[in-house]
C-alpha cells in the first residue's frame, strides 16, 4: 500500500488539531484535580463518547475486524452480551458509589470501603497493567504500519507517543477526553465507508449470508455446543464467562473507563455517561466487525478474469492466515488516495485514544494512590500537580519501553497478558460484595482477591487449549483458547466470591456510620423525578435494553 | 472551550479536502470501488462538520 501526498496532508491536519486542542485547554489546568480528574466539569455527551473511545484502541479495532473474519457475527457477543449489560449495570448500580464517595480513583474507593492493603494491591497491579497494555498496543500499531506501509518501527512508536505526550501533558485528563471524542468521530468517519463499501460489494447482508457457513452469520443459533460454532464456546461459558465476569470486571472496575464517567459534572451526568455510551457502542459492530465478515465473503467471489476479489492475508512465508491484517488490506482494496488517508488517520486516532486513556489513568493512580499514599503524604497541591505532570512523561516513557520489550520477547508478552487476566478476573466479585453487602470486611475482600487470582492461575496451569497451557498437568482440555479464558474468569470470580463471603463472616464488620455513601442501603440515591425520561438513568437503561435485545434477536 | 467548534472545523477541512479530490480526480478508483467515494464521503464530512458548527453557534446565542 502506498500513500499519496493528500493522505499525508490529512494525517498532518489531524495531528495539528490534536495538539491544538491540548494547547487551548492548557489554561484550564491550575490544580492537580484539574489535571488528573478534569475538575469534574465535563459535559455528559463528551464523557459518554470518551467512555467508549478510551476502550476503542487500535488493538480493539484491528482485533474486532480479525475476529469478524475468524468467527463471524458471534464476535458481536463482545458488544451485545458483554459490554452493553455491563455498562448499564455500571451506570445504574455502581456509579452512585464511585461518584458519591468522592473517591478520586477506583483504588481509592477500595481504600475507603475496605483498607490500605486492598487499595495498594489494586493500585500497584493496575499501574503495571496500564503501562504494559499501552506498550503492547504501541507495538501492535508499529508492527502493522511497518508491515503495511513500510514505515520505520522506531519512528512510528516514538512519533505517536510524542504526540500523545504533548496533548496529555498540556491539558491533562480534559485534553485526553476532548481528543477522545474527536478520535471517536474520526474512527467512525474513517471506517464506516469501508463497512458500507465492503458489504455492498459482497451483495449486502444477504449476499454475505449466502456465501458464508451458517454458523458465521448467526450469533445464537449454534451456541448449543462448543463444537458447532467457530469460537468453540458453549452457552454457559459465553454468558457467564464473557457476559458476566469478564465484561462486568472490565467495564465496572477498570479505572481507565470509570475515570471518564467520574469526570462528569454531576451525579446524574456520571450515571448517564455509560448509559448514553451504550447507544453508539451497540452499533459499533457494524463498523468494526462487519468489514471482517464481508472480507470472508469477498474472498469467495471472483471478478473479471476469474481472480478472487480479495484474498485473506497470510503470515509471511506461510499458509497460516494473518487475520490482524484484514482491516488494512481491505482498506487498500476499497479506499483511493484521500479516503485512504482518512482511514489510516482513523487507525492512528484509535491508537492514540487507547494510549491516552492508559496514560491518564496511570498518572492519576500513581499520583494519588501510590505517591500520595506511600511516598509523600501531605504536600501542597501544586506539588501533586507537578508529580502528575512528571508521571505523564514517565508513563509514556515506560510504555515505549514496554513496546520494545514486546518486540523482543513476544512470548513473554503473551504470558504477561495472561497474568493480568488473573489479577483482574476476580475484581468484580470484590466490588459486587463490597457495594451491595455491607457485611463484607476488608480482610474478606483482600483474601478473596488473592485467592481468586490463585484460582485463575491454577485453572490456567491445569487445563490445555489449542496445545497451550497445562504447565502443572492436564485435568481438562478446552476446545478453544477463548473457552479457556472464559472458564478461567468464572473460576476466579467464583473463588473470590466464596472466600470473600466466608472470611467476612468470621472477621469483625465495620459500623454502618463508617460506610455511608459507600454501600447500597446506607447511601441516598437521588432519582431526578423532575427530569425528562431520557435525562433519568433508569428509563434510559430500559430503552437501551430493548434496543440491544432487538439486535440480539435480529442476528440470532 | 466548546469542543464542537474545533471538531466542526476539523471535519469541514477534511470534507473540503476530500470533495476537492473527488472533483479534481473524479476517475480515481481503488481496485474494488466503482463510485467516486472521495466526493461522497467528503460531502458527508462537510455536512457533519457544518452541523457541529451550527450547534455550537446556537449554544452561544442562547
Amino acid at each position: 500500500m502506498k500513500l499519496a501526498a493528500v493522505d499525508y496532508v490529512i494525517l498532518a491536519t489531524y495531528f495539528a488539531f490534536v495538539i491544538g486542542i491540548g494547547w487551548m485547554l492548557r489554561k484550564k489546568v491550575s490544580t492537580s484535580g484539574d489535571f488528573l480528574l478534569s475538575g469534574r466539569s465535563v459535559p455528559v455527551w463528551i464523557t459518554s463518547l470518551a467512555f467508549i473511545a478510551a476502550n476503542l484502541g487500535a488493538q480493539e479495532l484491528i482485533g474486532m475486524a480479525a475476529s469478524g473474519a475468524k468467527y463471524g457475527i458471534m464476535t458481536a457477543h463482545f458488544y451485545w452480551v458483554g459490554a452493553i449489560p455491563a455498562m448499564l449495570f455500571m451506570g445504574i448500580f455502581m456509579m452512585p458509589f464511585y461518584y458519591g464517595s468522592k473517591a478520586r480513583s477506583v483504588p481509592e474507593y477500595l481504600k475507603m470501603r475496605f483498607d490500605e492493603k486492598t487499595r495498594g494491591y489494586n493500585a500497584f497491579t493496575f499501574a503495571v497493567m496500564t503501562v504494559f497494555s499501552s506498550g503492547i498496543s504501541m507495538y501492535a500499531l508499529g508492527l502493522l504500519l511497518h508491515l503495511v506501509l513500510n514505515w520505520d518501527f522506531n519512528v512510528c512508536v516514538l512519533a505517536s507517543a510524542a504526540i500523545v505526550l504533548a496533548y496529555t501533558y498540556l491539558g491533562g485528563l480534559t485534553s485526553a477526553i476532548y481528543n477522545e471524542v474527536l478520535q471517536f468521530f474520526l474512527i467512525v468517519a474513517g471506517f464506516a465507508p469501508l463497512a458500507i463499501l465492503a458489504c455492498a460489494k459482497a451483495g449486502g447482508w444477504h449476499g454475505i449470508v449466502s456465501r458464508l457457513p451458517a454458523n458465521m452469520t448467526h450469533s445464537w443459533k449454534y451456541m448449543g455446543s462448543a463444537s458447532q460454532n467457530p469460537m468453540g464456546v458453549e452457552l454457559f461459558g459465553m454468558v457467564a464467562g464473557l457476559g458476566f465476569v469478564l465484561s462486568f470486571g472490565y467495564w465496572c472496575t477498570n479505572f481507565l473507563v470509570v475515570q471518564r464517567a467520574m469526570a462528569a459534572d454531576s451525579m446524574s451526568a456520571a450515571r448517564r455517561t455509560p448509559l448514553i455510551g451504550t447507544i453508539p457502542k451497540m452499533f459499533l459492530p457494524f463498523i468494526v466487525i462487519l468489514p471482517g465478515i464481508a472480507a470472508v465473503a469477498l474472498a469467495k467471489m471472483t471478478g473479471a478474469g476469474g481472480a478472487h476479489l480479495y484474498d485473506l492475508p497470510l503470515k509471511a512465508g506461510g499458509t497460516v492466515k494473518d487475520y490482524d491484517q484484514v482491516l488494512t488490506t481491505l482498506m487498500a482494496r476499497f479506499y483511493p488516495a484521500g479516503l485512504l488517508g482518512v482511514g489510516l488517520t482513523g487507525l492512528m486516532a484509535s491508537f492514540m485514544s487507547g494510549m491516552a486513556g492508559n496514560v491518564t489513568a496511570f498518572n492519576t493512580v500513581f499520583t494519588y494512590d501510590i505517591y500520595q499514599s506511600y511516598i509523600r503524604k501531605s504536600a501542597p497541591d501544586s506539588h501533586y500537580l507537578m508529580v502528575g505532570r512528571m508521571t505523564t512523561i514517565v508513563g509514556v516513557a515506560l510504555s515505549i519501553g514496554a513496546a520494545y520489550v514486546a518486540r523482543s520477547y513476544n512470548n513473554i508478552m503473551d504470558l504477561l497478558q495472561f497474568v493480568f487476566g488473573f489479577v483482574n478476573a476476580p475484581l468484580f466479585a470484590t466490588f459486587l460484595l463490597g457495594m451491595f453487602w455491607k457485611r463484607t470486611t476488608a480482610h474478606g475482600a483482600f483474601s478473596g482477591l488473592v485467592s481468586g487470582t490463585v484460582a485463575a492461575s491454577l485453572t490456567w496451569g491445569l487445563t490445555v487449549a489449542e496445545g497451550k497451557g497445562g504447565i502443572f498437568g492436564t485435568l481438562h482440555t478446552f476446545p478453544s483458547v477463548m473457552a479457556q479464558n472464559f472458564w478461567i474468569a468464572i473460576a476466579a470470580f467464583g473463588t473470590c466470591f466464596l472466600v470473600t463471603v466466608l472470611v467476612s463472616l468470621v472477621t469483625a464488620p465495620r459500623t454502618d456510620r463508617d460506610m455511608e455513601g459507600l454501600v447500597y442501603g446506607l447511601t441516598k440515591i437521588k432519582h431526578d423525578e423532575g427530569a425528562k425520561w431520557w435525562q433519568r438513568p433508569a428509563p434510559l437503561a430500559i430503552f437501551v435494553s430493548v434496543l440491544v435485545i432487538f439486535l440480539n434477536i435480529w442476528f440470532a | 472551550m466548546d469542543l464542537r467548534v474545533p471538531s466542526g472545523w476539523f471535519f469541514v477541512i477534511l470534507g473540503a479536502i476530500l470533495v476537492g479530490m473527488g472533483l479534481l480526480q473524479p476517475d480515481l478508483r481503488a481496485p474494488l470501488t466503482e463510485i467516486d467515494i472521495n466526493l461522497y464521503s467528503g460531502l458527508s464530512m462537510l455536512a457533519f462538520g457544518g452541523f457541529l458548527l451550527l450547534m455550537a453557534r446556537r449554544a452561544v446565542r442562547k
